[in-house]
């Protein structure tokens, strides 16, 4: 019996302290990482067509469409398919696309969720945290033995 | 020391005690009404509202706090969804019995509260019968409900349900004598099975003296403080009765997905639901009037005693379900027929020894 | 024991796997050699001889352990590839390589010899359409019993409808389980039920409340993991993917297990910074898994989301905001690249050693509320103690591995015996109990606990110190990686529920030929019949609970 009343008193002494553990969304925003991984924003000034994201998609949610001249006409993600992998920001030489820390879109058919480029530059960045500026200190890190100093202009 | 009942009350006011017997019927079938309506308002708070309150407190949540005040409006929002659903009645269960079935489990509960004395309020006295057999009256009522939930699970046709009736049925008949016994134990000290007269032994004043008089606070003779070993043994059979943790084995929702309650949707589950808590409530108000002193207590009405010592039961359930496991179907026979029964019998004997004999 | 003395001709002076003697005790069944990575030697058998190889590697050589039966196809044969290991020294490893006919498949079943075979077996039947002689019970066991078509080998249409008319298909609603002369009753539990940890369907003949037989049948979370890996880059695209095999909160130590047997394959380095923080990241892993496993065991047992399961999941915030920080998402992480981590510690560093620290202050206080919760309650104790009993001998021949294993005395743990990351150099034990019940399980899983906090605990003590200048997160790999052609490894690590391998043939591409993954949930799930048969359903379910299976591990 000892034991069984050891665990009610544990839930009790719970009950009677009132700490409450949940985030009361969306009164409250919960405060996410730096580094978390949202939506993507698209940058056309910086892209160069060069398609290394679309390769490095692992499961083709980035779609390009280029003209004969290699330049682009679409750049079309579907946010809804993508797994938030990141790996199309690694691999593009030029920052033309981020992830930002938004978490919150939602759509009302799936189709809504395929943003093209227009829709992906558009996306708000949450709370106004650019990532950037959190990953900057790392992002020289996978380039190997580069020094790490990225400019932008 | 019987008081006006409740019929008697509104026949006199209403004056329908001049039409005779119809009029006592339709006074009482009002009074009925009128004890009905509190019971439910209870269990309809108790079940959307308190349970999940209570269990976000134990578990550091919010709960039900989006709709209203408190989330008080998140009864009447459910309410609607419940009964909004789709009635759905699979092919081959067993028609009258899967329909009575529900009717019986939560009628059961309710019809036990005829006896119950609750104390006044405002000066009426909130108890609709007295008669001599109040408390045998009672215990027999509720366990119709053993009956409700096995024609539950026979008819509904279904391997999960029937499993969980054979369960139910054999926990309600190991843990229904040692209820009864300790129960009766503690009754042997008031002399009566009438409620009123049960109330009235623990009751200070008019001739029963208090159990201890401690720098001016009296304690009453509350049959608890007479006899906790008979106080502990009962509130364990009555968590057993009425298939709350430890002892929900009929309706493991991890094991038999809902036990006797799975193919029931719509007005069929709302009944269950709220006779599952009618049944806490009924536990609870009987544990009151044995063992807790009904509706006694200082300064407030009676019927506002009756009801916090009733809602603490339902927190004891409660506090129960949120950090005791369950048994399994075996061991809570044999905790049932060789512990509980032999505990039981033992405390028996010994009251009636020392009131017989020392008394 | 005459074991030991066996095992001592195979082995020579250093304990290591001496080639000779194991090809001098095979004779004449051996029929080539090949080079494996990781297997001391790999010796190709006929197909005929596989049960008598086996046996003899396991009584006169001292191969328990059958980590892995691997099936596969080339353009001239098939083949099935057995790992075997030793519990007591896994870094002495044998593969026999049984190639089969390209017409008609066939060959001999080890399953007399490890009852891991059974179940891998009949996967490489299913996926692949090699078929085995002798074996028990040879059916489909991912794919649905009326697939046509084998889905892993060449000639596989994907085009191809799957109807198939309605005689041909069992219907497991159907009454016709009905036996005249027993009676037993056939219940499925499954696969919408409240407690089966995922989509596990379990075919159960109870007899009364008593369980008779209990059937698993999986692959109703098959997502066809091999074969996107199959199709993915090595450097990439692979990655994000075992983050979703153990998808409770196990991902890091997933995605290890891809990112040491494709460093094995490659030949790749990593730096020992990224080793310190791989280690870390794979124990706050190991943390926020084993709370969800004793959440969801505490919901088993003590019926719907009481107290525990809520103090579990909050306990696994925590950790979870801990990861958050690290990598930038709380569940599937793709944290880990080859050649050592994505990206170093979060700017600044002391917030992020404040925040691990605080939670690991934090730890014991939780863990003594458990304890008063879980283990120190009587009736909990009447429901678990005793019950899924698994003798040593039975969790060796099945291959079970990690908590299940060592709760039952098997003192087996990859993170020791074959080490990788950092961990031969931190001070930690490897928890073992004796009970052999689901008790032990939990009780096992809770010193975990403990041990991975005391890991995380010297991890960050040596980040905080590391010199700023020899902080490489990440060595030089190539974009496009294309491992020799024909290199085979299998390499294994400690994953939240046992060895988690990963066996990876490179082709020559940039993609490997063929992929395959060990999933220890799979290896323990096949015990359940052996732990429930004989006792009550409630014993079922508290069993499954303590086994701890992940459906997306199991199916993939």
């Amino acid at each position: 019996m000892i034991g069984i009343l050891k665990g009610m008193a544990t839930t009790m002494k719970h009950a009677l302290k009132g700490e409450k553990f949940t985030v009361q969304y969306p009164e409250e925003t919960p405060e996410v990482s730096a580094r978390f991984r949202g939506v993507h924003k698209f940058s056309q000034e910086r892209c160069i067509w060069c398609r290394q994201c679309e390769n490095v998609c692992p499961n083709d949610t980035i779609h390009i469409v280029t003209d004969d001249q290699r330049q682009g006409e679409e750049y079309n993600l579907h946010i809804g398919q993508c797994i938030y992998c990141r790996l199309c920001e690694e691999v593009c030489p030029v920052d033309a696309i981020l992830l930002t820390q938004n978490f919150e879109f939602t759509g009302d058919t799936k189709d809504e969720l395929v943003y093209n480029k227009e829709q992906l530059k558009n996306v708000p960045w949450y709370k106004d945290i650019d990532p950037l500026e959190s990953r900057e200190p790392d992002r020289g890190a996978w380039i190997g033995e580069g020094d790490g100093e990225v400019d932008y202009q | 020391m019987a008081t006006q009942t409740l019929p008697e009350f509104i026949a006199d006011v209403t004056g329908l005690g001049t039409y005779g017997v119809g009029g006592e019927i339709v006074a009482a079938i009002i009074g009925a009404g009128i004890v009905g309506t509190i019971m439910l308002t209870y269990t309809g708070i108790a079940g959307p509202w308190a349970k999940r309150k209570i269990t976000a407190a134990f578990t550091d949540r919010y709960a039900v706090n989006r709709m209203g005040p408190f989330g008080l409006l998140t009864i009447p929002a459910d309410a609607v969804r419940l009964l909004s659903k789709e009635l759905i009645i699979p092919e081959n269960v067993d028609r009258p019995a899967f329909d009575i079935a529900p009717l019986i489990v939560a009628g059961s509960a309710l019809l036990g509260f005829a006896v119950i004395p609750m104390g006044s309020l405002f000066g009426i006295n909130l108890q609709i019968a007295d008669p001599e057999a109040g408390l045998a009256f009672v215990f027999a009522v509720a366990s119709i409900a053993t009956l409700g939930l096995t024609m539950a699970g026979y008819a509904s046709a279904n391997k999960f349900s029937f499993m969980g009736a054979l369960r139910a049925i054999a926990q309600n008949i190991a843990y229904e004598i040692p209820l009864v016994l300790t129960a009766a134990s503690v009754v042997l000290f008031a002399g009566s099975l009438q409620m009123s007269e049960i109330v009235a032994a623990q009751t200070l004043g008019g001739g029963t003296e208090p159990l201890l008089a401690v720098a001016g606070l009296e304690i009453p003779p509350w049959f608890a403080f007479v006899n906790p070993f008979a106080f502990v043994l009962f509130m364990i059979a009555n968590l057993a009765e009425v298939g709350r943790n430890p002892f929900d084995i009929p309706e493991a929702p991890t094991e038999i997905v809902a036990g006797y309650q799975t193919e029931y949707s719509s007005v069929y589950f709302v009944l269950i639901y709220l006779g599952e808590f009618l049944h806490i409530f009924l536990g609870g108000a009987i544990a009151a009037t044995v063992f807790l002193g009904g509706p006694a207590g200082p300064i407030l009405p009676g019927f506002v005693w009756f009801t916090i010592k009733i809602w603490g039961v339902f927190l004891f359930t409660q506090w129960a379900r949120s950090a005791v496991p369950r048994v399994r179907i075996d061991q809570l026979i044999s905790i049932g027929w060789k512990g509980m029964l032999v505990l039981s019998f033992v405390n028996l004997i010994l009251t009636a020894v020392l009131v017989g004999v020392i008394v | 024991m005459s074991l030991e003395k066996s095992r001592d001709d195979a082995l020579d002076a250093a304990g290591d796997v001496d080639p000779q003697a194991i090809l001098d005790l095979l004779g004449d069944r051996v029929l080539d050699t090949e080079e494996h990575l990781n297997a001391d030697i790999a010796v190709v058998v006929r197909p005929d001889a596989v049960e008598e190889t086996l046996l003899a590697l396991r009584d006169e050589a001292g191969f328990d352990h059958c980590s892995l039966v691997t099936a596969q196809e080339y353009e001239d044969r098939y083949e099935s590839i057995y790992h075997l290991k030793q519990y007591d020294d896994p870094t002495n490893e044998v593969s026999v390589v049984v190639p089969a006919a390209k017409d008609d498949p066939v060959s001999e079943s080890g399953n007399a010899a490890y009852r891991t075979c059974d179940w891998h077996e009949r996967e490489a039947y299913d996926l692949v359409g090699i078929e085995y002689e002798n074996h028990p019970d040879l059916r489909r066991i991912l794919m649905p019993e009326t697939w046509q078509g084998h889905p892993l080998s060449m000639d596989y249409d994907q085009d191809r409808p799957q109807v198939v008319t309605l005689g041909e298909h069992d219907n497991p609603l159907k009454d016709d389980h009905r036996d005249e002369d027993s009676d037993t009753m056939f219940l499925n539990i499954g696969p919408h039920h409240p407690a089966t940890h995922g989509v596990l369907h379990a075919k159960t003949v109870l007899d009364g409340e008593t369980v008779a037989d209990v059937d698993p049948d999986i692959g109703y979370l098959h997502r066809c993991e091999e074969q996107m890996a199959q199709n993915g880059t090595y450097r990439h695209q692979i990655m994000p993917y075992p983050d979703r095999w153990d998808y409770g909160s196990a991902g890091l130590l997933n995605e290890y297990a891809y990112a040491r047997a494709a460093e094995d394959l490659a030949d790749i380095e990593v730096p020992e910074y990224a080793q310190v923080i791989r280690t870390m990241g794979a124990e706050l892993c190991r943390i926020a898994a084993h709370m969800l496993a004793v959440g969801t065991f505490a919901l088993d047992v003590y019926g719907d989301f009481t107290a525990i399961f809520q103090y579990a999941f909050r306990d696994r915030e925590v950790v979870q905001n801990i990861l958050e920080d690290l990598t930038g998402q709380r569940m599937m992480f793709n944290y880990f690249r080859l050649g050592g981590v994505a990206w170093d510690l979060p700017e600044p560093r002391e917030d992020f050693f404040e925040l691990t620290r605080d939670f690991l202050d934090g730890l014991p206080g939780k863990l003594e509320e458990y304890h008063d919760l879980i283990t120190s309650n009587e009736i909990f104790q009447l429901r678990c103690v005793g019950t899924g009993v698994v003798e040593p001998e039975v969790a060796k021949s099945y291959g079970a591995t990690g908590p299940v294993a060592r709760a039952s005395g098997v003192d087996y743990d990859v993170r020791r015996d074959d080490p990788y990351g950092y961990y031969d150099e931190l001070d930690w034990d490897v928890v073992t109990e004796d009970g052999k019940d689901n008790y032990a399980r939990v009780l096992c899983r809770l010193q975990e606990v403990e041990e991975s906090a005391k890991i995380i605990e010297q991890c960050v003590d040596l980040l905080e110190e590391w010199p700023e200048e020899e902080r490489t997160i990440q060595s030089n790999v190539p974009r496009t990686l294309k491992p020799e052609n024909d290199t085979e490894t299998y390499r294994a690590v400690e994953g939240a529920k046992g060895e988690l391998g990963i066996y990876m043939r490179a082709d020559g591409t940039d993609k490997p030929g063929r992929f395959k993954i060990r999933s220890p949930c799979y290896s323990n799930l096949q015990m359940l019949p052996e732990m429930a048969q004989g006792e009550y359903i409630p014993d079922l379910i508290a069993s499954l609970g303590s086994l701890d299976i992940i459906l997306g591990e199991v199916d993939r």
